[in-house]
């Protein structure tokens, strides 16, 4: 059995009085694209500098490649590739500059992976960085953060800035990373992304997991829809009384379910009902992620750095 | 020994190495070429050679129009160590704790290199950026004997690189502060306020009992508070520079490992 490549137990970092991460558990297995959401502010990138070793966490553990992140920094960042949430580059030198020392500073010889990178993401690598847009700097970053090949790839909001032709761009050179059996730790804020990449994801709200599991498991729990109409006003209490049945909308001739629970009693119900038209929807799983979003505590209980 | 890091360092402050060496060296030239119109003038020379309060604040011993004095007076007690200390002690507070707030250095600290590397590497930097502006200042100086502006040479270069030593000192003690705090600006206002404090002790110290006694702990003493252009610094004083930077570097290496890197 292969040990996890990153792997957290209770991992837990205060800043002052505010609570930054609480509690995360976190288990991303070798070959994997693991897929780490939240909103701005939920502790995704505190978690991620824990696990590059750049912050102390306050208690817990966590296990980088089977490394401690602050005791094995070297070897760690040696087998890393990593792109921070908030990219900043040096201004005044180009990017081939930074390219240059960067690889230099890493021992890679061979650049022609790096060149390939560059050309195929359309780095613009000859203008001093604070000359270029956002984009091109992120472009920049994915090269940094891919061109030594590592075993495991972090990623924070790497898609950031990018147009959909080279988030498409990305998204094929992730799962040609997983191919070659290396992982990717992708944070985002991007669901659509997430779903499209991911084979396992976990969702941090306001600094703790809510919830970790693969898409298609999400998306067995997703809420379904299911749109009715009748050809009169209709008292819905029998429907508002069914177990993982709840009725939104406010048109008593349009009825609109979000469903939970299991479909049959639904549909049960709704037959003596006697609609004359029925719409039902695929799994929202954005509906879901939305869910575990939405927070229940006041703004100022939990703030993430 | 790899250096990329000091080398990214360094090519960000190309400009700036480059026009404080200019501006200094263009000003050091204008002293050294006035030098031959103002030595004869004795109500000049007598304004700190009849008042030591006045030579104190100036750094000099003696009479201002004397070689020594001029100098000492217009640039080595001054001028040159301030401009020293603008590039050292901004780059000691900028290195680290600014680098980590504008987030730059959340990539140098993920490649593969310790973070003891890291300080030796903006150590090494810190020990070559005000090289450039010193030691052009230097050689305007020592080219001073073509106009009747004659100092021992050997004086000049041991107080050229005493100053420069103790521009580290306090650039390690603007990086020290920044590690511990996070923070670019109380680096920065921290050890300009330290440095000032030194300054004052040390030019002061001819003429205020408290400040003579206090003035081992001025760094400022130490490179140019006696009569180093004269005599050359002590080995004492180069020893406590010397010592002082090691000894700051340790820390630095020290304290660089509690630093939460943005």
């Amino acid at each position: 059995m292969t040990s996890p490549v990153i792997e957290t137990h209770r991992l837990t970092r205060s800043f002052g009085p505010h609570r930054g991460i609480i509690d995360v558990d976190l288990q991303v297995e070798p070959g994997q694209i693991f897929g780490f959401l939240g909103p701005n502010g939920a502790g995704k990138s505190t978690t991620i500098r824990i696990l590059m070793g750049l912050y102390h966490a306050s208690s817990g553990t966590a296990q980088v490649l089977g490394l401690d992140p602050l005791r094995d920094a070297v070897e760690l960042h040696r087998r890393t590739g990593y792109l921070p949430g908030e990219l900043a580059l040096y201004p005044r030198v180009t990017g081939r500059e930074i390219l240059d020392r960067f690889g230099s500073a890493r021992g890679l010889r061979d650049t022609r992976y790096r060149d390939e990178l560059i050309e195929r993401f359309g780095a613009e690598v000859d203008r001093p960085t604070q000359t270029l847009s956002k984009g091109n700097k992120q472009k920049l970053g994915i090269v940094l953060a891919f061109m030594h090949r590592p075993e495991l790839l972090v990623l924070d909001e790497a898609t950031s800035g990018l147009d959909p032709l080279l988030q498409q761009e990305f998204i094929s050179l992730l799962r040609e990373t997983v191919a070659e059996g290396r992982t990717v730790f992708l944070s985002s804020h991007d669901l659509d992304e997430v779903q499209r990449v991911v084979h396992r994801l976990a969702i941090i709200r306001e600094g703790r997991i809510v919830v970790t599991d693969t898409v298609d498991g999400l998306r067995r729990h997703a809420p379904r829809t299911i749109e009715l109409t009748f050809d009169r006003d209709l008292d819905t209490t029998t429907l508002a009384q069914l177990d993982g049945v709840q009725v939104t909308g406010t048109d008593p001739r349009h009825v609109l379910l979000t469903i939970t629970g299991p479909v049959a009693p639904v549909l049960r119900a709704i037959a003596p009902l006697d609609p004359i038209d029925l719409l039902a929807r695929p799994a929202d799983l954005d509906e879901l992620f939305l869910g575990y979003y939405r927070s229940t505590d006041r703004p100022e209980a939990t703030r993430a750095h | 020994m790899r250096t990329e890091i000091a080398q990214i360092d360094l090519r960000l402050r190309r400009r700036s190495i480059i026009w404080f060496t200019v501006g200094l060296a263009a000003y050091a030239f204008i002293l050294v070429a006035m030098y031959p119109s103002v030595k004869s003038d004795a109500s000049l020379g007598d304004l700190t050679a009849n008042n030591p309060t006045v030579a104190a604040m100036l750094g000099v011993n003696g009479s201002l129009t004397a070689p020594t004095g001029w100098v000492n007076g217009n640039l080595y007690a001054n001028f040159l160590p301030l401009m020293v200390l603008l590039l050292t002690i901004g780059y000691g507070a900028s290195s680290i704790a600014g680098q980590s707030e504008d987030g730059s250095l959340g990539l140098v600290a993920t490649l593969p290199i310790s973070r003891r590397r890291l300080v030796r590497e903006k150590t090494l930097v810190l020990s070559l950026l005000a090289a450039p502006l010193a030691g052009a200042t230097m050689a305007l100086i020592l080219l001073g004997r073509h106009y009747d502006l004659t100092l021992p040479t050997g004086a000049v270069i041991g107080s050229t690189v005493a100053v420069l030593v103790m521009g580290v000192d306090f650039g390690l003690v603007a990086m020290i502060i920044g590690v511990l705090s996070g923070s670019r600006g109380l680096a920065l206002g921290l050890t300009s306020a330290l440095a000032a404090a030194s300054y004052l002790v040390s030019s002061l110290a001819p003429v205020l009992s408290w400040a003579h006694t206090v003035r081992p702990a001025s760094l400022f003493y130490w490179a140019v508070g006696g009569d180093q252009l004269s005599a050359g610094p002590s080995l004492t004083a180069g020893a406590v520079l010397v010592l002082v930077g090691v000894a700051l570097h340790l820390v630095a290496v020290a304290v660089i490992d509690r630093l939460d890197i943005r």
